[in-house]
């Protein structure tokens, strides 16, 4: 999560300069650490387990997608249809929990239970991801744009799906062996909620990929110079392909968690999700420009803005205020992010 | 090369669906135009499939839009309706001073604009505005919560949209009843913005700072729907919600016990009382009837939920 090394190369030099540097790579922390603090003083049992273990909760929707939102973002890119993929996913979970795979051509309906229905979204939560990095590597079309295309197909996607309806009351039935949906949102494992079970899982496996294999020291070389990384024999496009599968498959992840939380299907949920988990990525370090960040950092960064939003919401603080601390505290993120890197450079020059 | 044919072929398949899409608007029919907010909400896509339904029997050609809450957007399709030569505009519109200028522009290209469910803060200008009482409909649901509450305790009030007139009208209704029972304790006001994902978020975590509510009052039934979410979650099923709009979602609710009270907005029939009264302006020159029209809401109690179906009760 910290990158030790960097610390203690930054600690053994005992200059106010040093000093500050160090302050300011662990702001994410400390940033935390503030927002905890300040919440647990003023806002009632914000510092209850039972209400940290809802931050949390809270949090791992957010912290899912931004985890994918890192991979992209360390090689250069950026995923906008993330948000979109998350309310498309839900409603496919939706439609076959209360349709079915109708095969007219047999005149039956094939009804998969919730662990193939769960299966099934997320192949396609892949899927749309790989399309995201077909339309980026083989078409060449920038990744906002490829992205940008993707969040508005997604979105009508989703709309169309149910015609603009929700899917109602997801339980399934037991003659058609599809119950338990709920669970994944309601249901704990040793008194933790699913959803925190499978953000840690999800983490740790991203984090030990990132920092310890061979593919994530090449996702680090694509953002960090793309040409150089081509020269020294990896395969980009495969990398960047790569990124955009697994963060599609991230926000079909939590697209299923939303749904089983509110047992319903909405096709609008997930909107504006992709700017919360760009923000999260900026706010735990990553670099928009590729090539830095971590994902602990991100996992940080995600809890900074959700510890924020639920905190003014237990204060009582007005949606207006909400909004205006949140943009203000992204945008000091990147003030000290700069301010980090211009000393850790005239540190190196010193 | 084959790449390049595989894209042809797709083009061609697109291209083919927008012309089957265009076929419909393509036949020599007076038009009538309907803008809505997004049909992802329940209660618009009623308006719309009321509007629409009773002006194909009337003999109209149809083009349906939605304007997304979006002012800039729906300028846009009001230039549209315009440029297609529509014969009426009806409108669900998306904000009350920001509709004007379009309102406006249709009036003065020769089209009338008939408004429903939100009205515009100029008179004049539409040949009629049909709203909902949302003021008489709010205390209708806030006499139920009251009763239901046993005139005591604490409660949340999940509020919509902020820039929308009618949360903070229904705000304002709620509260216009409430508040004469000093016994009844507001601990929590927050806006989840009609959306039941929010609804869901913000009511989980006013529960932990407040755990000993005893009621719930939304503006609306998707927020309704996203605290009872909430509430299921943290197993407290003795909380009283109350909603608005009459949405099945919430009818199923009620009828299931988990729901207290939603008050219905006639959104079918007021949609399709707009398009009568467009016919009738196109016809005759005038309405007949004030520019102001208001239509009473009902409250859905368990006594008739079961007559109430897409936004309109049976009798």
């Amino acid at each position: 999560m910290v990158d030790h090394a960097a610390i203690r190369d930054v600690a053994h030099r005992n200059g106010p300069s040093t000093t500050l540097l160090l302050i300011l790579r662990l702001r994410t922390f400390i940033a935390l650490a503030l927002v905890v603090a300040f919440f647990g003083l003023m806002a009632p049992n914000f510092m209850s387990v039972a209400n940290l273990v809802i931050v949390s909760k809270h949090v791992a929707i957010n912290a899912l997608l931004a985890i994918g939102m890192t991979y992209v973002i360390l090689t250069g890119g950026i995923d906008l249809s993330v948000g979109s993929i998350v309310g498309l996913t839900g409603m496919i979970a939706g439609a076959l929990i209360t349709y079915g795979i109708p095969l007219p051509f047999l005149g039956v309906v094939v009804w998969p239970n919730v662990l193939e229905t769960m299966a099934i979204v997320l192949v396609v939560g892949a899927i749309i991801g790989a399309f995201n990095g077909v339309l980026i590597t083989q078409l060449n079309v920038a990744p906002f744009i490829a992205t940008l295309g993707t969040l508005y197909v997604a979105r009508g996607a989703a709309l169309l799906l149910s015609n603009g309806a929700t899917f109602p009351n997801l339980v399934g039935k037991p003659e058609l062996g599809n119950e338990g949906f709920p669970i994944l949102g309601a249901g704990t494992l040793f008194g933790i909620p699913l959803s925190i079970v499978i953000l840690v899982v999800v983490a740790l496996i991203a984090a030990y990929v990132a920092a310890r294999t061979p593919f994530g020291r090449r996702v680090y070389a694509v953002g960090g110079n793309e040409r150089a990384a081509a020269l020294s024999g990896v395969y980009v496009n495969r990398v960047k392909l790569a990124v955009y599968v697994i963060s599609g498959f991230c926000a079909a992840i939590a697209g299923l968690i939303v749904s089983s939380q509110l047992v319903a299907s909405h096709p609008a949920s997930g909107e504006s999700f992709e700017l919360n988990a760009i923000a999260a990525a900026v706010l735990g370090g990553t670099s928009l420009s590729g090539g830095r960040g971590t994902i602990g950092g991100t996992i940080v960064g995600a809890f900074v803005i959700g510890v924020l939003s639920d905190g003014l919401v237990m204060m009582g603080v007005s949606e207006f205020w909400q909004m205006v601390i949140k943009g203000l505290v992204i945008v000091s993120a990147v003030v000290l992010d700069q301010m980090q890197r211009t000393l850790s450079r005239r540190a190196r020059l010193e | 090369m084959k790449k390049r044919s595989a894209f042809a072929a797709a083009a061609m398949g697109l291209a083919a669906g927008l012309m089957m899409s265009a076929a419909a608007f393509a036949a020599d029919g007076k038009l009538m135009v309907i803008i809505t907010p997004s049909h992802d909400n329940p209660f618009f896509s009623q308006e719309a499939v009321g509007a629409e339904a009773r002006a194909k029997e009337l003999g109209y050609e149809t083009l349906v839009f939605s304007h997304d809450d979006d002012a800039n957007k729906q300028n846009e399709l009001f230039d549209t309706a315009i440029a297609r030569g529509a014969a009426a505009i009806v409108l669900d519109n998306a904000g009350a001073d920001a509709t004007v200028a379009a309102v406006k522009k249709a009036k003065a290209a020769g089209i009338p604009s008939i408004l429903i469910d939100r009205e515009i803060n100029a008179s004049g200008e539409a040949v009629a505005q049909i709203v909902s009482n949302n003021y008489q409909g709010a205390t209708l649901g806030a006499q139920e919560f009251v009763k239901r509450m046993g005139e005591k305790g604490n409660y949340v009030e999940l509020t919509g949209k902020e820039s929308d007139t009618n949360a903070g009208i229904r705000s304002q209704g709620y509260h216009d009843i409430i508040d004469q029972y000093p016994d009844l304790k507001l601990v929590a006001q927050q806006s989840a913005n009609w959306s039941q994902t929010e609804a869901f978020s913000k009511m989980e975590s006013i529960l932990q700072a407040n755990p000993d509510i005893k009621g719930v009052i939304a503006g609306n039934d998707t927020m309704a729907m996203g605290a009872l979410a909430a509430l299921d979650a943290a197993n407290r099923k003795d909380v009283i919600v109350v909603g608005f709009d009459g949405s099945n979602d919430v009818r199923d609710a009620i009828k299931a016990d988990k729901i207290a009270a939603t008050v219905l907005q006639p959104a079918f029939r007021q949609a399709q009382y707009a398009v009568e009264l467009a016919d009738k302006y196109l016809k005759e020159g005038k309405t007949g009837q004030d520019e102001k029209i208001s239509m009473d809401c009902v409250l859905i109690t368990k006594d008739n939920a079961d007559k109430l179906d897409n936004f309109a009760l049976a009798n």
